[in-house]
């Protein structure tokens, strides 16, 4: 084998040494969309259809259990969840009123965060950093192709469990 | 109106400036942002064209990823691990939608399988790296698969 060959396969190799799941094989749902990771891997949020609305459903990952959101149920239909490393910050996009607004729901503290993004903007996806304590939004409408982070720390504690190091190429 | 608010927090929203001119290119459409705490990945069209672009928050700068855009694929679904060095995506070559996971420690590309037949369409990674989720279209719904790498 020649050295271009050996190295085209070592840079671009198929996997070998990973396992495959699906989550309907273990929680049975009819629909399962937008999922969303904690930083952990422990938890999964994910959107299903309950009567006929899409929402938010929290899960620890290796036992299926089904985690309550104390509040984010109030605000359906839900798009976009998010989550810090833990999980005890859960983001969505609720579309409960006229237009799509952010809304977090602390599960530690038991808080709901609602997030007012001024200047009629609207936000198509979200995405949480593990520390929670920044949000970055995809904008639509007129402000379409945008994206803005927003600085949540004078708001949120950060998510105490995550711990995590920069990899930065040297 | 007690009772309505508890639980509430309100505040003033800040948004993190001066990050348009060094991350982002107004002449480009961003979407389906992936926040680490210090990166941030997104899908990018430019002249009709997508690609995957890392920034880094902290120094405001775009970061090079080698070989990661190439011209026979589209990216269609991007997610980035807490530390910065791992990236999964989707990506539409050849008309199949492939699972890629990219490391930047390496600079090398490996792409996944999944259990079997059907349409991924979003992907995203655990902050560790080590779990994907997958939607994916199958048997006419729509399905999470979980991959442990």
């Amino acid at each position: 084998m020649s050295l271009k060959i050996f190295a085209l396969i070592a840079i671009f190799g198929l996997s070998a040494c990973s396992q495959t799941d699906s989550l309907s094989d273990k929680f049975i749902q009819n629909d399962q969309q937008d999922p969303a990771l904690s930083g952990n891997g422990r938890k999964i949020a994910l959107i299903i259809f309950r009567n006929g609305q899409k929402t938010v459903e929290l899960r620890e990952l290796n036992t299926g259990k089904v985690l309550p959101l104390r509040h984010l149920t109030r605000h359906r239909p839900h798009s976009s969840p998010a989550l810090s490393w833990s999980g005890r910050y859960v983001a969505v996009i609720a579309h409960s009123t006229n237009t799509p607004r952010i809304i977090i729901e602390d599960r530690l503290k038991g808080r709901l965060h609602p997030l007012f993004l001024g200047g009629n903007r609207l936000p198509r996806r979200i995405s949480l950093s593990p520390d929670g304590l920044k949000l970055a939004i995809q904008l639509g409408d007129i402000d379409r192709g945008r994206i803005k982070i927003i600085d949540l720390s004078r708001k949120l504690d950060p998510d105490q469990a995550f711990q995590g190091r920069d990899f930065v190429l040297k | 109106m007690v009772t309505i608010l508890g639980g509430c927090s309100f505040g003033r929203t800040i948004y993190i400036t001066g990050l348009d001119s060094k991350v982002f290119d107004n002449l480009k459409s961003y979407s389906q942002p992936s926040l680490a705490n210090r990166w941030l990945a997104t899908l990018v069209t430019s002249n009709g064209r997508v690609v995957i672009e890392l920034a880094d928050l902290k120094n405001r700068k775009r970061i090079f990823l080698p070989g990661i855009n190439t011209l026979d694929s589209e990216p269609i679904s991007v997610s980035i691990s807490a530390n910065g060095d791992k990236l999964a995506f989707l990506r539409k070559r050849n008309d199949l939608v492939e699972l890629i996971l990219y490391r930047r420690r390496t600079g090398s590309l490996q792409r996944l399988r999944l259990n079997s037949n059907g349409v991924p369409s979003r992907v995203t990674v655990d902050g560790s790296g080590r779990v994907l989720a997958v939607q994916v279209f199958r048997n006419g719904k729509s399905e999470i698969d979980l991959i442990r790498l």
